[in-house]
């Protein structure tokens, strides 16, 4: 038996139950609809993530000394011991474009006007650090002048909203304070660089190293003076980490793929209900049209050409279940990507998995009911009423 | 179709090959039963047919008749291929059919013979025209070819305005009659009837009888089952069977005819 001819009769089929294969196959686009809306979501999230990680950042390589197996972002539990040789060497390796250095500087409290509020530390690094894109408004500070960088969470640290312009003093631990001028904000999607932590919503204040960290880290740079590597500097249970922007986005890529699977496991769930959905109304399709196989039989109708019949049935039952599905589960998605905020990603090697589990949900939820209907002994059959 | 042909005025064609084959049978036996027992287990075991031996000759019209339970169904079964003979044998166009596979039985069916039944059994969501090709379906022909031939076969049996009607857009002896053709679309060695005018009354009966009379003027085979003494006059020979065995095979001197087919 030809398979156009196969599809005909059971395309007339599924059409001649319109209610019920409507309300069987909606099992099956709930499960497909489920998938593709987590999947959508899972897809676009992670466009949204590595988009603000990724991009421009991505060339970037995280070095510092922590403890060995110190939990955290980068720079966990860093301590200074990189000295300006050790950058100045760094430097000097073939494909390193430029070298930031990076050190936090311990700090008692901030005051502009008459304003003061507390704040732990400020970050000591070169006007590299940033890009022209990363400002607000304003631009990055120069080396060896006081001028300070704020994002916009420490704009919003005083009462009056600090701003470009402005003369804030830092009062360090060490007791003394330097007066310094904002010169730079930055924009409210710039968290800083993978140490500050990506997407951190923590008031940060940025220095030039020269001169607020030259001040601060007296102690340390008299340590270093006779030991210029900081290999020796480091704690024996230290260890040097360098991680670049890519095993980052790795890690955060592993996160979302373990959420993703752990949803769509559960979506998984609702299409195999789907499944036993159609298993169970071609059973009855079987026996309500016994007859009708008796009298295929009868004109010449292999049990091969029933079975196939019956299975296409089943097929065209999941397959359509799975074509209105992915439109359903898009739309669902695109509302609660309207809901986050999130710019909507279509996954299309999804569209079509969904068609393929369409037609394996079909084949396995028709394998058996066709089976059945295919062992029918035709004078049974016949019979039948 | 090439083991198939439409009755005794051309059964040529393969004759040879089918004697040089097996134990020669009657050459002009459409279909040959040889002391065949069908015996069904039901607690104890019930003979529905008991040592039967039976010839149709091609281009014979048979009737087949006797009480209910006495195993005429049973023989149209085995003679269709639909059932297998507990024991015995039995012949179809020279091939010994009980000796066959399922699948060679079904290919049997679908090629050589033709149903006709007292419910019409036909498909109720296909028009006329596809339940007529039907068989053709099955039997792997070319579908321009099929749509041809059912209408070819429609007009035969005058229903070519219906060609696409459903059956319950049809009366009772219009689906007979859609059925017949369909019996007739594989162009079968023969066609078995059960009670083909059961279920219709006497003028449409006489209607179908008339059909039948005329497919046997053109040289087919039929082989019809009824319990209506008039409706198997019609019939050059009526085989009477009771209790599993043939109790004797009656010749018809004139069989009745049908004067005017209306068609």
């Amino acid at each position: 038996m030809e398979f156009g001819e196969s599809l005909r009769l059971s395309l007339r089929a599924v059409r001649s139950h319109k209610f019920r294969s409507a309300l069987t196959v909606l099992g099956v686009v709930i499960g497909v609809a489920a998938v593709i809306t987590f999947v959508t979501l899972g897809t676009s999230l992670r466009a949204d993530v590595l988009g603000q990680v990724g991009g421009e950042r991505a060339p970037n390589v995280y070095v510092w000394a922590g403890p060995e197996g110190q939990n955290g972002g980068p720079g966990a539990g860093a301590q200074p011991v990189l000295t300006t040789h050790d950058l100045d060497q760094l430097r000097a390796i073939e494909g390193v474009e430029s070298v930031v250095p990076r050190g936090l500087v311990p700090t008692a409290a901030l005051s502009a006007e008459n304003d003061t509020v507390a704040q732990r530390q400020v970050i000591a690094t070169s006007p590299a650090y940033f890009d022209p894109g990363d400002f607000a408004a304003g631009r990055s500070f120069e080396q060896g002048r006081r001028e300070v960088v704020v994002n916009q969470q420490a704009t919003s640290l005083f009462d009056r909203h600090v701003g470009v312009g402005q003369n804030v003093t830092v009062r360090l631990a060490s007791g003394d304070s330097v007066n310094a001028t904002v010169v730079g904000v930055l924009n409210a999607s710039e968290g800083g660089g993978a140490f500050e932590g990506l997407g951190s919503s923590e008031p940060l204040v940025f220095v030039p190293t020269d001169p607020f960290y030259g001040t601060t880290v007296e102690a340390v740079r008299s340590y270093l003076e006779d030991e210029s590597d900081a290999a020796r500097l480091v704690p024996d249970d230290y260890v040097f980490s360098v991680e670049t922007d890519q095993d980052l986005v790795d890690q955060l890529e592993e996160l979302l793929n373990t959420l993703t699977s752990f949803i769509t496991g559960i979506a998984v769930i609702s299409l195999v209900v789907g499944s036993i959905g159609i298993a169970n109304i071609m059973l009855v399709s079987v026996t309500e049209r016994t007859k009708e196989i008796g009298i295929m039989k009868a004109v010449g109708a292999q049990n091969r050409d029933v079975l196939q019949l019956f299975l296409l049935e089943a097929v065209l039952l999941g397959v359509s279940g799975a074509i209105v599905g992915i439109p359903v589960g898009v739309a669902g998605a695109y509302l609660a990507a309207e809901y986050i905020g999130l710019d909507l990603v279509l996954p299309y090697d999804w569209f079509a998995i969904a068609v393929v589990v369409g037609v394996l949900v079909g084949v396995v939820a028709g394998i058996y009911p066709a089976w059945s209907a295919a062992k029918t002994d035709p004078i049974d059959a016949l019979r039948y009423e | 179709m090439a083991a198939s042909d439409s009755g005794g005025s051309d059964a040529t064609s393969d004759r040879g090959e089918a004697t040089d084959r097996e134990e020669t049978t009657d050459r002009g036996n459409a279909v040959e039963l040889r002391n065949v027992r069908k015996t069904y287990y039901l607690g104890e075991p019930v003979h529905a047919l008991d040592g039967v031996d039976v010839s149709i000759p091609r281009g014979s019209y048979t009737a087949v008749m006797g009480p209910s339970g006495s195993g005429k169904s049973t023989l149209l079964n085995l003679i269709g291929c639909l059932d297998t003979p507990t024991e015995g044998e039995v012949w179809v166009n020279d091939r010994e059919v009980s000796a066959l596979s399922q699948r060679e039985r079904t290919e049997v069916r679908g090629e050589e013979v033709g149903f006709v039944f007292q419910t019409f059994n036909l498909m109720p969501k296909l028009t006329a025209a596809e339940n007529v090709s039907l068989p053709l379906v099955f039997g792997g022909v070319d579908k321009n070819e099929r749509r041809k031939r059912a209408r070819e076969l429609l007009e035969d049996v005058g229903l070519g305005d219906r060609v696409g009607h459903r059956p319950n857009e049809l009366s009772g002896g219009q689906r007979q009659r859609v059925a017949i053709a369909r019996a007739l679309a594989a162009d079968p060695s023969i066609i078995l009837a059960d009670e083909p005018t059961g279920n219709l009354d006497q003028e449409t009966g006489e209607q179908i009888m008339g059909l039948f009379q005329r497919l046997h003027d053109e040289g087919n085979t039929i082989l019809m089952v009824t319990h209506e003494r008039p409706i198997a006059e019609h019939a050059e020979r009526v085989i009477h069977v009771l209790d599993g065995t043939v109790e004797r095979i009656e010749e018809i001197e004139s069989p009745r005819r049908v004067e005017t087919e209306l068609v």
